[in-house]
């Protein structure tokens, strides 16, 4: 349907929009960043070589709710290690349970086609998240199975660039693998999720159980 | 009047070998047969000169690309003589996409003598939806005329339609016989508005004016008719 | 720690060890019967014809890889046939009287033979005459023998139809053709010129009537036939077919749009769903707030209504004149409100393929000034712009959107920009039929179908066929390349090429055209994943393209689904022939 003139045409207003976005977006989200970072201190950002770090625009948000789903765990306390399985466009396990106050070493696999999140949050951050990814999506920062690392990477202007590196969330391209480690504190609802545009919505989702 | 004859013999055939047997099928429904039986006026004429009962009706059956129809129009003064009694057979084929072409025989039981005309002709959908017609008519006699057709829907609700129409008649050579002089014979124009109860039938009232003219309005004169006149008519015109 | 991970793919291992052992264990035999009967959707019973008793007919249940074995029964009077629509078979088997079999005569039964080689959501319908709107489709769903890239707790067959209130459908086509307008009583009217007066300005209103006027065509006709009551699972709205669900739950509907002449604008307030399958094919899922379903589309959908509360699904025709409905609720007699009708749509000069005023910024704006509309002859004729040369295949595609919406970024703010709903590139730019979700949100459009994992690998395609969509309203003649099917050659297909259908529609109809036999492979900008459909919807003055690998010889339909279409000449036979030399090759 598209043809190529046209196509070239909404590739370029796709870029102007994407400047203007982050040209808008880069003041709200340096500052998320940093209360995100603020928590991600103890996280070892070497084991996400494989992997990239989703920052706080939506999942970590804020100080009050990420005290309620836990916080980054430190490796020396980690009790158990939990291989999650990423396919197309399910998890494997669909639920896990866990014990207040256990740290957990989540080993992460994408064996599928496409890019794939896990996330660990409350519904609502999730779906705040969701919006976050959506717009990441329509700007061209994330593709299908993909992390388009020139946009991500790109400066604003005011010497931030979009990092990811948030504790509680991990974006991992086919093929890929990374870990996060956590610590559940205390019995509340959560989800681990995949925030890719539809993939939540479909049943990439599962509940965290408290024993 | 036998070469009309031939001319209609000629139509039907063509019209009879053309429309193929349509089977039922999913597949070739799309050359299967309908058919229309239309009066669309119907109506009674009162005011100036005598009162008329007229008809203008119509009916055809076919394919989409072969049509047998027929016309017929006519006038009957209230307690009087029939005045004019028209029927056309007609083989009707698409010409363009909103036009059809229209060939046969036209014969009109009244005005008296009798006469038989071959016809040619072409109607259909102008722009601004206004149906049209032209017609060619040649008589026994060798004489031509012509009649020209134009009416326009005016939606003023969904169901209430006004109607402007008119008619106009001219010849290129005097019929005495039938009192038909040489140019314009008349001018028929007309204002109906119909309300739609079901789009297959819709009664109406409104304004009829007909006008002898020329040649054609000497001969009336001469007889000590009226040459023109206005009259409100009420019908209903129907289909099925 | 992963049991049912595991145990799902050790019965997959089984399965395919099983099958391979023994390739024809998994067979099953289903018997239909066609039959008149009732139907109860109006102040009386009608005469319907009905399979196994009712309309719709009895959901199909299949599983992929299946010997299937179907006995249909004609227990009518007149000749009948099943079309599996959708399926990939061999011709013979694909039901469609004088094309692939001679059809099911009266009292008569024929054994259809054939394997399900797909899965997902199909339907099934008669191929004879009017019979489809008479009564004669039900659903099929196809299990798949993988597990699904999606999840959900339960799932609805959602089938939509449309039953006449007083006229059996072959009254409609004879209607049709006396009075090809029988059905509008939209029409433009005193008042509402008046109205656009106000609008407008009395100029422009008189200019917009004259030009309608000189293409003698009415911008009210979206849907040929009104009269119409909409039907959900053969309930009418009131009558309210309804689905029960635990809130937190997914669910799965699987919308078909089994009516004769009907487009659906299908929601559910409150929820959104997430488009999972296209026509039977599993798409990247698309979360949306409403979408469109082109008579003879299927669409899977996941909501998870998380409330304890009803929610009302409801489909509103296209030219809304009305809507389907039915609920979902946590228990029966609960219902939701159903929403009021949206206003009357009513066709552009866009969906002409020329739009004039509301397109500022276009340049196409000039390419059509100083055309004489009414010398088009439109629909049908040669569409000759004033330097001579011909608009005839003209590709609508390059009068983008894109460059319209989205000029102000500078001035939005990036929220604003965000949640504007973009206009759908498959509509003619200030098209009157351009979907817009009731809500403001999110409308599906073809441009967001993504295959999930493309059916065929990309390649350039042989040649392009190019189909003119065309026809004569006036006469209620519908055809392609200006030939209706009485008149037409077959359209043939070398075995093995992959030829494009290249879509112009110069009708201000909006078609759903349907292959049998092969997938259409829809152009919609995403290269290898383009979505592979078995019905395409092209709207009025728009041009799409889409691939068909022709790998599945014999003669198969192809048409427009709107019934009084196909049945007025929008048809054509496609024969997929072998070459013994390309064989040899």
């Amino acid at each position: 349907m598209m043809n190529n003139s046209n196509r070239v045409i909404r590739n370029s207003i796709r870029s102007a929009a994407v400047l203007v976005f982050l040209a808008g977006a880069a003041p709200a989200l340096a500052g998320a960043g940093k209360a995100g970072h603020g928590h991600g201190d103890g996280q070892k950002m070497g084991h996400m070589k494989d992997g990239m770090k989703m920052d706080g625009h939506g999942a970590p948000g804020h100080h009050g709710a990420m005290a309620a789903i836990g916080e980054a765990g430190k490796a020396a306390d980690v009790t158990r290690t939990i291989t999650v399985t990423m396919i197309d466009n399910l998890y494997d396990p669909e639920n896990i349970t866990v014990k207040a106050g256990e740290t957990i070493r989540f080993k992460i696999v994408n064996k599928g086609e496409f890019l794939h999140e896990f996330g660990l949050g409350t519904a609502a951050m999730h779906k705040k998240h969701q919006a976050e990814m959506m717009k990441m999506w329509e700007h061209g920062m994330i593709e299908a199975d993909r992390i388009n690392h020139d946009k991500m990477k790109m400066d604003h202007g005011d010497g931030h660039a979009m990092k990811h590196d948030d504790p509680n969330s991990i974006l991992l391209e086919p093929g890929k693998s990374g870990e996060i480690i956590w610590k559940f504190t205390k019995p509340t609802k959560l989800e681990f999720a995949c925030n890719i545009p539809g993939h939540y919505e479909s049943g990439m989702m599962g509940e965290i159980r408290f024993k | 009047m036998t070469h009309s004859n031939k001319i209609f013999a000629a139509a039907v055939f063509a019209a009879a070998h053309l429309i193929p047997v349509s089977e039922a099928r999913a597949a070739d429904m799309d050359d299967a047969i309908y058919w229309h039986v239309q009066a669309e006026q119907l109506e009674y004429r009162t005011g100036e000169s005598d009162d008329v009962v007229a008809w203008d009706v119509n009916a055809w059956i076919g394919n989409d690309d072969h049509r047998l129809a027929f016309k017929s129009e006519g006038e009957n003064p209230v307690g009087k003589r029939l005045e004019a009694a028209e029927l056309q057979f007609l083989y009707r084929r698409p010409i363009s996409t909103f036009f059809d072409g229209n060939i046969g025989v036209r014969h009109d039981l009244r005005p008296n003598p009798d006469r038989t005309y071959g016809v040619v002709g072409i109607q259909g959908l102008a722009k601004q939806f206004v149906e049209t017609g032209a017609d060619l008519f040649i008589s026994e006699k060798g004489d031509v005329s012509a009649r020209l057709e134009a009416e326009v829907d005016w939606l003023l609700t969904q169901r209430l339609v006004l109607q402007p129409s008119a008619e106009i008649n001219l010849a290129f050579s005097e019929d005495a016989a039938i009192e038909s002089g040489a140019g314009i014979n008349n001018i028929e124009l007309g204002v109906r508005l119909k309300y739609e109860f079901r789009r297959e039938f819709a009664p109406y009232v409104g304004v009829h004016y007909e006008r002898k003219v020329g040649a054609t309005a000497n001969f009336a004169r001469d007889e000590g008719e009226d040459t023109d006149a206005v009259r409100f008519v009420a019908g209903v015109s129907f289909w099925f | 720690m992963q049991p049912s991970f595991r145990s799902i793919f050790a019965l997959a291992a089984f399965a395919v060890g099983a099958l391979a052992l023994a390739p024809a264990a998994m067979a099953g035999t289903y018997n239909l019967e066609i039959a008149r009967g009732t139907i109860d959707v109006t102040q009386d019973n009608r005469d319907a014809m009905t399979i196994n008793g009712t309309v719709p007919g009895p959901v199909l249940r299949f599983k992929e890889g299946e010997e299937l074995t179907i006995n249909v029964a004609n227990r009518m009077d007149v000749d009948t046939s099943i079309h599996w629509h959708g399926l990939i078979l061999p011709y013979k088997q694909d039901g469609v009287p004088g094309i692939s079999f001679p059809g099911i005569k009266a009292g008569e039964t024929f054994t259809y033979r054939f394997p399900a080689q797909q899965a997902g959501t199909y339907w099934y319908h008669s191929h004879s005459g009017l019979q489809e709107q008479a009564g004669i489709y039900g659903a099929i769903i196809i299990e798949p023998k993988k597990r699904e890239p999606f999840r959900f707790d339960k799932e609805y067959v959602v089938v939509l139809s449309d039953w006449h209130q007083t006229d059996k459908p072959e009254a409609i086509i004879t209607n049709l053709k006396r009075m090809s307008d029988y059905y509008n009583y939209q029409q433009r009217t005193l008042g509402t010129f008046i109205d656009d007066a106000k609008k407008m300005g009395f100029g422009a209103a008189l200019s917009d009537r004259m030009d309608w006027g000189s293409m003698r065509m009415l911008p009210s006709d979206i849907a040929d036939v009104s009269g119409y009551v909409f039907l959900m699972n053969g309930q009418n709205p009131e009558q309210n077919w309804t689905g029960l669900f635990k809130p937190g739950e997914r669910i799965r509907l699987r919308f078909i749009n089994a009516a004769a002449m009907t487009y659906f604008d299908v929601r559910i307030p409150g929820l959104k769903m997430t488009v999972v399958q296209a026509d039977g094919n599993n798409v990247r899922p698309v979360p949306v707030d409403e979408f469109r379903i082109a008579v003879a589309e299927t669409y899977d959908v996941i909501v998870r209504p998380t409330e304890d509360k009803a929610y009302t699904i409801f489909a509103e025709s296209m030219a809304r004149t009305g809507h389907a409905r039915g609920t979902l609720t946590p228990e029966m007699g609960r219902t939701a409100d159903v929403p009021d009708a949206r206003p009357k749509q009513f066709l552009t000069m866009a969906d002409m393929g020329m739009a004039h005023g509301d397109m500022a910024g276009m340049d196409h704006g000039s390419m059509m000034k100083g055309m004489d509309h009414g010398a088009m002859k439109m629909p049908g004729g040669d569409h000759k712009m004033p330097d001579g040369t011909m608009m005839k295949g003209m590709d609508h595609s390059q009068m983008g959107h894109g460059m319209m919406k989205g000029m102000d970024h500078g001035k939005m703010g990036h929220d604003a920009m965000a949640s504007k709903p973009k206009d759908d590139p498959f509509y003619a730019p200030g098209s009157g039929l351009m979907p817009k979700a009731a809500n403001g949100g999110k409308f599906l459009s073809y441009a967001d179908l993504k295959a999930f994992r493309p059916l065929y690998p990309e390649r350039e395609s042989t040649r392009v066929i190019e189909v003119r969509l065309t026809g004569n309203m006036e006469r209620y003649i519908w055809s392609i390349n200006d030939v209706k099917y009485s008149d037409a050659e077959p359209i043939k297909l070398k075995f093995g090429e992959r030829v494009r259908f290249k879509f112009i529609n110069e009708t201000m109809m909006t078609h759903p055209m349907h292959l049998h036999g092969m997938w259409q492979i829809l152009d919609n900008g995403s290269g290898k994943d383009n979505p592979a459909k078995h019905t395409i919807s092209i709207a009025p003055g728009t041009t799409v393209e889409a691939d068909i690998e022709a790998d599945a010889e014999g003669q198969w339909a192809f048409h427009c689904h709107l019934m009084y279409h196909m049945a007025s000449g929008m048809f054509r036979k496609v024969v997929v022939e072998r070459e013994t030399a390309e064989i040899a090759r």
